[in-house]
């Protein structure tokens, strides 16, 4: 019930509150990015990195550095911040934090599998995936000679396994296209998560259906711009995109029939919270739309803290340490490459 | 040095001179055109160097863009996308065919690209590749002739031209020297002779004294001695006690 969470939410979930607020006060402020901004190399980004949560991290690394480090030690750190919270957790807050790591259980899924049609060594799949997506079984995916196999193997056990029911049968399994079953497969996981989020109710399931919403209309617009001019049909299309969201129904059908972007962007400025970002961007131009969005969505992920007593606090945890180690990639690799005049093109600030 | 004294072991006759001379005007003619194709190497190997530098400067800026652009791309689309595409690719679009280029004589690789499908990407960045990798491997197949022809241009200036001409030197020399022994022989001989004959001319001489010795001395009855001294002693030295 909205409103009486304060009475109980504390006794379960209170700690780990606590902890993600703390670990939300340690992301980096403008000034730490203005200072990141500023370096000549990459040991100048280490050595600033120091002072910040990141520095236990990073000490132990030889120079000289190399961006992918940067990238995988700030990962390493998210990921074991993540565990701890996890272990803690009780339910259903446990499968809250489980469903968010489900997104990047898929990336892995479809790279393993597209790397065992190919032929590749299974060490090197696995070391490729994201630490966020491993389970236990990810190995014995590359042993699955077909789609079938695969799913009555290994998949029925993971959490995943609904989702792939919705991909159809298995003969469309074999045929599909990797990209477009990944897409189905994301598309399943966000209905999936959106009810779940409507179930628990309250709070979160205000704030996490605004979140979602825009994840899954985000999702929509970029499948479109990405399918114009491919051989994806409308039809197709269509399947891809999510049941909820603000787009839904009528704008999905809009968008299914766009062929350029500027089609697409009649469509979205039909719509108040979208009119803002496709305003900033000047015709015929998409380079801007990627940062365009994520600036939106690390605006919204900030509200979230401003409301106690929620799951979405978590949420909005994670994506924003994501896009913390975007923008530390961006610079790491500006920096490294002598390209400091584009830095600020794609940095997002968020505090 | 030892160029001075290297020669070939052959055996000095007027026809191995002949042979040997044969030799020295091959080897001259091929020492000037291999100086020739030497050269023409050189400048052709100049002018290489010369559009290498330029290809690797602009593939410098080129690489730079590419690569600013693959970070946009994992910005936006996260870091395992390189491993998406390529996972993803299933046949080159851009390919490469190489073949054999005649330069002042040497064979050159060369590689040629060419697209199989469209794409929508600017390849010029793998296009500059390509051509610098073709670049790159004319002038190591460059080099390595330049330097074979100049290693043959040296030997021949230096070794096998002067062996021929110490060769041929000491094949004049020993001629003239067999011509000297025969001629000195010659003389020898005629010397030889015309002692003999002077000898057998004295030698008839005194034969013919002998008779005519014999002779007078058979005639008046005198030894021999006294023959002679009478003959000779027509101009010499009277004894007194002969009255006429």
């Amino acid at each position: 019930m909205y409103g009486f969470e304060a009475l109980t939410f504390n006794i379960h979930g209170g700690y780990l509150e606590a902890i993600v607020r703390g670990h939300r006060a340690g992301l980096l402020t403008t000034a730490d990015y203005n200072n990141l901004c500023q370096c000549e190399n990459l040991d100048d980004i280490k050595m600033h990195l120091s002072a910040t949560k990141y520095g236990s991290y990073l000490q132990n690394e030889p120079s000289p550095l190399h961006t992918t480090t940067i990238v995988e030690k700030c990962t390493l750190k998210l990921v074991d911040d993540y565990k701890h919270m996890l272990c803690q957790a009780t339910e259903p807050m446990s499968t809250f934090l489980e469903y968010i790591r489900y997104g990047h259980m898929i990336d892995n899924v479809v790279l393993i599998v597209t790397g065992t049609l190919h032929e590749r060594d299974v060490q090197e799949l696995i070391e490729k995936c994201h630490p966020l997506g491993m389970f236990d079984s990810i190995a014995t995916l590359a042993v699955a000679q077909n789609m079938r196999e695969l799913y009555r193997l290994v998949l029925v056990d993971t959490p995943l396994a609904p989702y792939f029911s919705e991909c159809l049968t298995s003969e469309d399994l074999d045929d599909m296209n990797i990209e477009i079953m990944r897409n189905t497969l994301y598309k399943a996981y966000l209905e999936d998560f959106y009810k779940f989020c409507q179930k628990l109710g309250g709070a979160t399931a205000e704030i996490m259906s605004d979140l979602l919403a825009f994840e899954a209309d985000r999702r929509a617009v970029n499948i479109t711009i990405n399918s114009i001019g491919t051989e994806l049909t409308r039809e197709d299309r269509k399947k891809l995109y999510s049941n909820f969201g603000f787009l839904y129904p009528y704008g999905h059908e809009e968008l299914a029939i766009c062929e350029d972007i500027d089609q697409v962007r009649g469509v979205m400025e039909k719509y108040p919270p979208y009119q803002a970002i496709f305003s900033k961007m000047s015709y015929g131009e998409s380079q801007m739309l990627d940062k365009a969005f994520y600036e939106e969505e690390v605006r919204r992920l900030c509200l979230a803290f401003e409301q106690q007593f929620h799951y979405a606090v978590f949420f909005a945890y994670m994506r924003l340490r994501e896009q913390e180690i975007r923008n530390l990639m961006w610079i790491s690799e500006c920096v490294a490459q002598n390209q400091k005049s584009r830095i600020h093109d794609s940095v997002v600030y968020m505090f | 040095m030892a160029g001075q004294n290297a020669r070939l072991n052959v055996v000095p006759t007027v026809t191995m001179l002949g042979v040997m001379k044969a030799r020295l005007v091959g080897a001259t003619r091929g020492h000037a055109l291999l100086k020739k194709k030497s050269d023409a190497l050189t400048v052709q190997f100049r002018a290489l160097l010369k559009k290498i530098v330029t290809a690797k400067e602009s593939m410098g800026d080129m690489m730079k863009t590419s690569s600013f652009a693959l970070t946009e791309v994992k910005y936006v689309a996260g870091e395992n996308v390189k491993h998406v595409v390529l996972e993803n690719v299933k046949e080159a679009t851009l390919k490469v065919r190489s073949r054999q280029e005649n330069i002042a004589g040497v064979k050159l690789p060369k590689f040629d690209h060419f697209s199989e499908g469209e794409t929508k990407n600017d390849l010029t960045a793998i296009e500059v590749l390509v051509e610098l990798a073709s670049l790159q491997t004319s002038f190591l197949t460059l080099d390595e002739a330049i330097k074979t022809t100049n290693r043959r241009v040296n030997a021949l200036e230096n070794v096998v031209k002067p062996k021929i001409e110490n060769t041929i030197s000491y094949i004049k020399g020993e001629l003239d020297e067999l011509e000297r022994e025969d001629f000195f022989r010659l003389k020898k001989i005629q010397g030889y002779k015309r002692r003999e004959v002077e000898r057998q001319a004295a030698n008839a001489k005194a034969f013919a004294e002998e008779m005519v010795l014999e002779g007078i001395s058979m005639q008046r009855g005198i030894s021999i001695n006294a023959a002679r001294s009478l003959l000779v002693g027509g101009g010499g030295e009277k004894d007194a006690d002969i009255i006429f």
